[in-house]
């Protein structure tokens, strides 16, 4: 039984919100995993949305000093299609600024992973991933462009679904990168993934690449790993990884090795055409129509935008910077187009090799890295964590995350991913999958005893 | 001479190029939603309506049309640009390498026809700035000619025929065009940007070839420069922007995708002038009194066209010069004919009898015999009256019971017809 149903049927107390909300709370203000908690919610099964997807009324950031205060006018199609559907919101979860990283680090107050509080919570969906680990009952609306929802569920050992491009209307979603931006959904068992998605997907008339195709659940009962992905993995997680690979073949599945030539192109292809994409997503950021605003109006207009602009976090600016640069006129054919024509490439070598079966991966190639340590990184060195995310992300492949392994006392993630619309093979793989794997959780706030 | 123009069209569609806001609205700022303002999360979509009209200006202009059209980003800061872009066309325009035949039978060439939205408008007051975003996301077609025209003459020329073919695809731009102005008499090309208005743009047009002329003549060189019109002192001015090419950092919209245009009908385009030029030649009368007519004028090439007996073309333009005059409205061909009957017949036709004719109230063609009507005036128009009516305008009363008396004609017709005999 998934747990909304579960929901409905047990006996709950008429203060049972009130408590939720008290121990929710308290939690949060050293988890960080809610940027703003809904405490008028009373009814429903209760639903998160990351920061940057709109809800009407709601202060709405992206975890953005730039658009501090602003609150929407409108609600994002998820949000409305799950409001409608006897879905209660429960607060707007934390995240990277505008979805920029892959740590949960580049916000305003870092989420932290349950497991222990001395780790990352991964991004940039890190509050949705530790909202999922530690509310009993709870779905969370999150949204990955490069690896933001398998990287999160990951680290944080709860399953993270992202559903092929443009399966779920991005209408209200606060705008990174939007040929790959997808709305996804994070929960603690697959099994609530199926009901959630079923809402929320399908053609919406506000959102022009909504898709109206038909999902399908196709299993061949192999499994491809792509062994140039996997030598960029840490020796630990490679051995553990194995391990489960030796059980799904005693479950029937046959385990086979592929390489594609141009793998090692997919994060400069991707980080290229996100950043272009993003630099003009932000242009809008002025600093007078709506969130942080300039009062002083005597200033000429530019040195106006460039006040305000200098509010966006660092690396903000160094995607605006670069993807400013990318698209520029001379450099165009050389980066933009080119990561185009790659992208394009890889996903008709990773659509054939997935004619054959789903391609499996451990999401990270490292465990959750110490919140210090993560941020001595370098850019470059935070990029590259995202290897093995960003193939099926900057084609729009549908993937799925699970915990299959704990070490050390934190989750470890694998991610399956299968051809576009064919996202109902990938969350059945993982309800097989949880039939015996118990995942482990640290808190269950909103549990009847 | 090389002139060449980027002119912008604004379309008429009922709702904005991207939302559903009205497209005709009055009041600032209430026609408005997140997506023409650029809020955050917003998306567009495409409005049919806008892609029809900018496929049937292409069209008309004999433009090869792109089976699938897409749009791009432009970047650029201005507080009249919400999303800091404008969603216009590059890659996969509208159309490319299109003609309008004016000027005898010349061709100005069409390089290009992108379909893109509008910014909000800016209303400036002597210490504060008003933005009205209405306008933000208005359809617009922007149409570019190639450095085809060559004088005031053939600007004027081109603009008329632009106009007309507009006009009868259903844009009547009523003066309102927006034009940027590339004019270049020596090397050197200069730039006229934001022209509002035809009138405005042959000033700068008339400006500038003097302006570049007295500098050619004097030896000067003609600076490469953007300059901008000033309506109130009819002349150009250099504005300081850079001349450097600017960087719009184009990229594709990513949140549209591209769009078929081969389901769309290509209705044939009608050119009101080319039919001017044949009906002038087929019933031998000037060109111009038809043109003058028909471009502008949907109706009166309707009654033209449906008028079975061509060969009275003279009386036919002088029946709709007569409905024009008169009236506002159309008439039915039915009445048209009878109306054409009565100047065959040379009867006296005024705003009151068009409106008789319109009822089908029966008119005798004797009654309205003008000339007969004329010679009883002048019989009973005697010099005493005449002088009277210097000192009381009531003297000619006596004259106009007569008429009215005896012809079915209204007092105030009979009372023209006498004043005109008297000061005759």
């Amino acid at each position: 039984m998934n747990s909304i149903k579960e929901f409905v049927s047990i006996e709950k107390g008429s203060d049972y919100y009130q408590k939720l909300l008290e121990e929710l709370v308290r939690l949060n203000e050293r988890l960080h995993a809610f940027s703003n908690i809904n405490f008028s919610i009373n009814s429903g099964f209760p639903f998160s949305a990351k920061d940057n997807l709109c809800v009407k009324g709601v202060e709405t950031t992206a975890s953005s000093k730039i658009l501090d205060g602003y609150i929407p006018p409108y609600n994002a199609t998820v949000v409305e299609r799950l409001l409608n559907n006897e879905f209660s919101f429960i607060g707007k979860t934390n995240m990277d600024e505008f979805g920029f990283g892959s740590f949960g680090i580049n916000a305003q107050e870092i989420a932290r992973n349950p497991f222990d509080e001395r780790y990352v919570a991964g991004g940039s969906s890190s509050g949705a991933a530790v909202a999922t680990s530690i509310l009993k009952y709870h779905v969370a609306i999150a949204e990955s462009t490069g690896g933001s929802i398998a990287t999160p569920a990951s680290f944080c050992g709860v399953v993270g679904f992202t559903p092929t491009y443009s399966a779920i209307s991005r209408y209200g979603l606060i705008d990174y990168s939007n040929s790959m931006d997808k709305i996804g959904i994070m929960a603690r068992t697959a099994k609530d993934i199926k009901p959630v998605f079923d809402l929320i997907r399908g053609p919406d008339g506000y959102d022009s690449t909504t898709s109206d195709s038909s999902i399908t659940s196709i299993n061949k009962k192999k499994l491809i790993v792509i062994d140039q992905l996997l030598d960029l993995v840490d020796q630990r997680i490679r051995e553990l990884f194995e391990k489960m690979l030796d059980k799904l073949n005693a479950k029937g599945y046959s385990i086979e090795h592929r390489s594609i030539d141009i793998i090692d192109a997919s994060i400069a292809s991707y980080y290229i055409i996100a950043m272009a994409e993003a630099s003009t997503n932000l242009a809008r950021y002025t600093g007078f129509k709506y969130g942080f605003k300039i009062e002083d109006f005597d200033k000429d207009y530019n040195e106006f935008f460039t006040e305000a602009r200098a509010v966006f976090g660092e690396e903000a600016k160094r995607r605006i910077l670069l993807g400013t640069f990318v698209r520029s006129a001379n450099v165009k054919d050389k980066y933009y187009f080119k990561a185009l024509k790659v992208r394009d490439m890889l996903s008709s070598r990773l659509e054939k090799i997935l004619e054959e079966g789903f391609i499996i991966l451990p999401v990270m190639p490292i465990p959750a890295p110490k919140i210090e340590d993560a941020k001595k990184l370098t850019p470059l060195q935070v990029y590259k964590m995202d290897a093995l995310t960003i193939p099926p992300n900057l084609c729009g492949l549908p993937h799925i995350a699970f915990p299959y392994a704990y070490d050390n006392g934190l989750p470890l993630g694998a991610e399956v991913i299968t051809s576009k619309f064919n996202d109902y093979a990938i969350i059945d793989f993982v309800e097989e999958w949880e039939e015996d794997f118990e995942y482990k959780f640290k808190y269950n706030i909103g549990e009847v005893k | 001479m090389k002139i060449g123009l980027e002119v912008h069209v604004s379309l008429p569609t009922k709702s904005k190029l991207f939302c559903s806001c009205s497209a005709k609205a009055s009041e600032p700022n209430s026609a408005v939603c997140p997506i023409c303002m650029g809020f955050p999360g917003a998306k567009p979509m495409l409005n049919e309506e806008a892609l029809r009209f900018a496929v049937g200006i292409a069209n008309a202009l004999h433009c090869k049309i792109n089976d699938r059209v897409s749009f791009v980003r432009k970047v650029y800061f201005y507080p009249d640009l919400p999303k800091s872009y404008q969603i216009t066309q590059l890659y996969e325009p509208i159309g490319i390498n299109g003609f309008v035949e004016c000027c005898d039978g010349k061709r100005i060439g069409i390089r290009r026809i992108q379909l893109e939205e509008d910014a909000a408008k800016i209303i400036r007051g002597d210490d504060y700035t008003l933005l009205d975003f209405n306008r933000s996301g208005i359809p617009l077609v922007e149409i570019v000619t190639e450095p085809d025209i060559k004088s005031e003459d053939e600007l004027r020329s081109f603009l008329t025929e632009l106009t007309s073919i507009l006009y009868y695809i259903g844009i009547d731009i009523e003066g309102e065009l927006k034009t940027d102005l590339n004019i270049s008499l020596a090397d050197a090309r200069v730039e006229v940007k934001n022209i509002t208005g035809i009138r405005n743009l042959i000033d700068a047009a008339r400006y500038e070839i003097q302006r570049q002329e007295k500098l050619i003549k004097s030896g000067a060189k003609v600076a490469q420069e953007t300059r901008s019109y000033i309506e109130a002192k009819k002349e150009t001015v250099g504005t300081r922007e850079k001349e450097t090419e600017e960087e719009y950092g184009f990229i594709p919209e990513p949140d549209l995708t591209s769009y078929d245009t081969t389901h769309m009908q290509r209705i044939k385009p009608i050119y009101a002038s080319k039919i001017a030029d044949e009906y002038a030649k087929a019933y031998n009368v000037d060109k111009k009194l038809i043109a003058e007519l028909i471009l502008f004028d949907k109706h009166a090439l309707e009654l033209i066209d449906a008028t079975k007996d061509k060969h009275e073309m003279k009386h036919i333009l002088n029946g709709i010069g007569l409905i024009k005059k008169y009236r506002k409205g159309e008439m039915k061909l039915e009445a048209f004919e009878k109306l054409l009957e009565l100047i065959k017949e040379g009867g006296y036709i005024d705003e009151e009898i068009l409106s008789k004719i319109e009822k089908g109230e029966k008119i005798s063609t004797e009654s309205l015999n003008i000339d007969l009507i004329k010679k009883e005036v002048r019989q009973l128009l005697t010099p005493s009256i005449k002088l009277d009516y210097r000192k009381n305008p009531k003297a000619i009363n006596f004259i106009i019971g007569k008429i009215t008396a005896k012809y079915k004609i209204s007092p105030r017709e009979v009372a023209e017809i006498v004043k005109k005999e008297i000061s005759d």
